[in-house]
């Protein structure tokens, strides 16, 4: 009874189950004042947001960027950042497509095989080149990652002739499968964002090397008298990171069908707005995969309420703004918080022996 | 435990509630022609139309926002019908955003979307998509030909290119180094205008196109791009420019000579107007970037609620404006909605 008690106690404490309640009381509000329209094939009256095509456009929108945010949170609990995702993204996409051409026409499994692993492959060396940059040249990851950013861009912009590619229609038939729920229903990337969620968490929570992460950002000194491979766990964490963006830009190429230079330019900021709302601490050591989903969930649905909503959509990036400033602001105050409580509690524990 | 759980969820919780008020305070203050509740439900007399330009803040869309929001007016006045302008375009350029903002209006209801495609590649399958599900589709500025949009209506991308050139060469006496300003490289409209002008100007032995300078699509980044090229190239007596985001400042106005340096430029708005009156940009190549959105809601208005077949290509023609029709020129971008023309300009005969 008092470990099912213990339980519910971690569970309702958990910044994961703020996050959900929040994005709960949001999606409540849009269903009450979204309104309604008539579907124009069933002919039915339908809300205009708690209807089965937008909530799995509002999934499939937060996939690309959640896939990414549980990278970029592996690289923040680390202690580090990754500036260079969405570059990674362009570029992963550009490539898969290229080597997609270049090979001509293959069967459907072939080349969704060939375009993952191509994508996969150039996410993990631009990841690995990231961190063996970080390890090696000893800057901050900051400037390092700032860098990669514009190179990775460049180099996919020189190899693309800024031509937007397409990709064959086999990739999108997978991305773009209905999985039986037919309708213009497309659960792919929202399926998988689910599935890379449940491996992040399992990675981090449940590994040596999570535990390792964790560690490593939590206290780096400690960790170095541990006996941790450090530079490994910093090569590593920057390989996650560009593995999942890998991944996004396989989803997102395939389900739009085509790759640019210009794809994910910006999404970085999202994808490390994502993680911190999500609960991942900048100075590190703090982090979970299923926050950054959530925290890229409520993100996109503050800017799906814009749309839903009929609001100026000027307003987008002041409401996203307020809402990553007063998270991280409050996110602080609450560690402080917290740390004064642990005080007081030694103290009055010192003062009774 | 109450307590404890509340300080811990404190940070995420307190954010979201802050979005949600944000969020609450915004649709009671600034929610724009939205229907309330179960008021929002369609009635058969009223036509949604979803507007995707390419950004937000480029003017020349702002000016075809105004041309969409004056046709459903003048529509819903005439024909006794409700015609809602949603406007849907994100606030910087990006195909799958707008692949994105598709999907949502298809989600959210509206009957048509009228859209400047980023990239073609990336829009087509959502375009598709919503065409399927009952929803028409129109282009503007920037076509998707390969979708099943029923219409576009814009510029021939290939002869404005050709028609810069052509002007600039005129204007050169056939001979000189000359440059071209292309925008964004990654639009498939404007590398077709690079091409045409390209193309042009191998009929004239005596140009030669020193490069194509590609940049950030903003007013500063434009501007800074033909400073940087003029250092590097102090031979370039000309620049074709196809599209006017340079002279969008003013900046160059005193950074170029106008007898060293000729400019022919697509676009009119009203910051270029100074550039004619004094000499450096002769000829500038008007998209009435108005009717865009005018023509746009009225074909799409025509053929929901009339029944009328447009053809599938519309052109747009362009206007010539030289110092000598600046006046007119200057009040017609008055009356389309533009409140920054000069004074000068708009008491010109």
């Amino acid at each position: 009874m008092s470990r099912i008690r213990a339980v519910i106690r971690h569970l309702l404490g958990s910044q994961e189950t703020g996050l959900s309640l929040v994005v709960l009381l949001l999606a409540v509000a849009l269903t009450v004042l979204a309104g309604s329209h008539v579907d124009r094939r069933t002919g039915e009256l339908v809300n205009n947001f708690l209807n089965s095509n937008t909530l799995i456009q509002t999934a499939t929108d937060a996939s690309f960027f959640a896939i990414m945010a549980i990278g970029a949170t592996v690289v923040i609990i680390s202690g580090g950042i990754d500036l260079s995702v969405g570059a990674i993204y362009a570029l992963s996409g550009v490539s898969m497509a290229l080597t997609l051409r270049a090979a001509g026409p293959l069967g459907s499994g072939a080349a969704v095989a060939l375009g993952l692993v191509v994508a996969l492959g150039v996410g993990l060396l631009c990841g690995v080149l990231n961190g063996a940059l970080v390890v090696g040249l000893r800057v901050h990851p900051f400037i390092v990652t700032l860098g990669t950013m514009w190179v990775l861009r460049g180099v996919a912009f020189v190899i693309t002739h800024a031509e937007s590619l397409l990709v064959p229609s086999a990739l999108t038939a997978v991305t773009k499968a209905s999985l039986g729920l037919g309708g213009g229903l497309y659960p792919v990337p929202m399926v998988c964002m689910l599935v890379m969620t449940a491996a992040g968490a399992i990675y981090l929570t449940r590994t040596v090397m999570g535990r390792h992460i964790f560690a490593f950002g939590g206290n780096l000194e400690a960790s170095r008298f541990a006996g941790l491979r450090l530079d490994r766990i910093q090569i590593g964490v920057y390989a996650v990171s560009g593995i999942t963006a890998g991944l996004a830009a396989f989803l997102g190429a395939s389900f739009y069908g085509s790759s640019s230079s210009a794809d994910g330019q910006g999404y970085e900021l999202y994808v490390i707005a994502a993680a911190v709302v999500g609960g991942a601490s900048l100075i590190g050591g703090k982090g979970s995969a299923v926050g950054a989903m959530l925290g890229a969930i409520l993100i996109v649905l503050i800017r799906q309420s814009i749309r839903t909503l009929h609001f100026d959509q000027n307003y987008e990036w002041i409401v996203i703004g307020c809402a990553i400033i007063i998270a991280v602001v409050v996110d602080q105050w609450s560690t402080r918080l917290a740390a004064r409580r642990l005080m007081r509690a030694g103290a009055r524990t010192q003062a009774a022996a | 435990m109450i307590m404890g759980t509340v300080r811990r969820m404190s940070g995420v919780m307190v954010a979201g509630l802050a979005a949600l008020a944000v969020t609450a305070t915004l649709a009671c203050g600034h929610r724009e022609n939205a229907p309330a509740g179960a008021a929002a439900a369609k009635h058969s007399n009223k036509i949604t139309i979803a507007m995707i330009a390419k950004s937000s803040t480029n003017p020349v869309f702002l000016a075809a926002r105004t041309g969409a929001e004056a046709a459903a007016k003048e529509l819903s006045a005439r024909d006794s019908i409700d015609v809602e302008v949603q406007w849907l375009t994100p606030p910087e350029e990006d195909g799958q955003v707008q692949a994105q903002r598709i999907q949502q209006a298809v989600n959210g209801g509206a009957d048509a979307i009228l859209i400047s495609c980023s990239d073609a590649s990336k829009v087509t399958g959502a375009i598709d998509d919503a065409v399927n599900r009952g929803v028409v589709v129109m282009t503007f500025d920037s076509d998707a030909p390969q979708s099943k949009r029923f219409a576009y209506y814009g510029v021939d991308d290939m002869k404005t290119g050709q028609t810069t050139m052509a002007e600039l060469a005129k204007l050169m006496d056939g001979k000189g180094k000359v440059a071209i300003l292309a925008g964004n490289q990654n639009a498939p409209n404007l590398q077709k205008r690079v091409q045409g002008a390209k193309d042009e100007a191998a009929k004239y032995p005596g140009i030669q196109i020193v490069g194509t300078f590609n940049h950030i699509e903003t007013p500063q980044d434009a501007a800074a791009e033909v400073t940087r090229v003029d250092n590097a190239y102090p031979g370039i007596q000309g620049w074709a420019m196809i599209g006017g985001w340079a002279l969008f400042t003013r900046s160059l106005l005193s950074d170029l000579d106008p007898a060293r340096m000729k400019i022919v430029s697509v676009d009119a708005l009203p910051a270029q107007l100074a550039y004619v009156d004094k000499g450096i940009t002769p000829v500038l190549l008007a998209q009435p970037v108005y009717k865009w959105g005018y023509v746009g809601v009225t074909t799409i208005v025509e053929k929901l609620h009339d029944g009328k077949q447009p053809p599938e290509i519309i052109p747009m023609d362009l206007v010539r404006v030289t110092k000598n029709n600046l006046g007119p020129w200057a009040r017609q971008l008055k009356a389309w909605g533009f409140s920054d023309v000069p004074q000068q300009y708009l008491d010109m005969k």
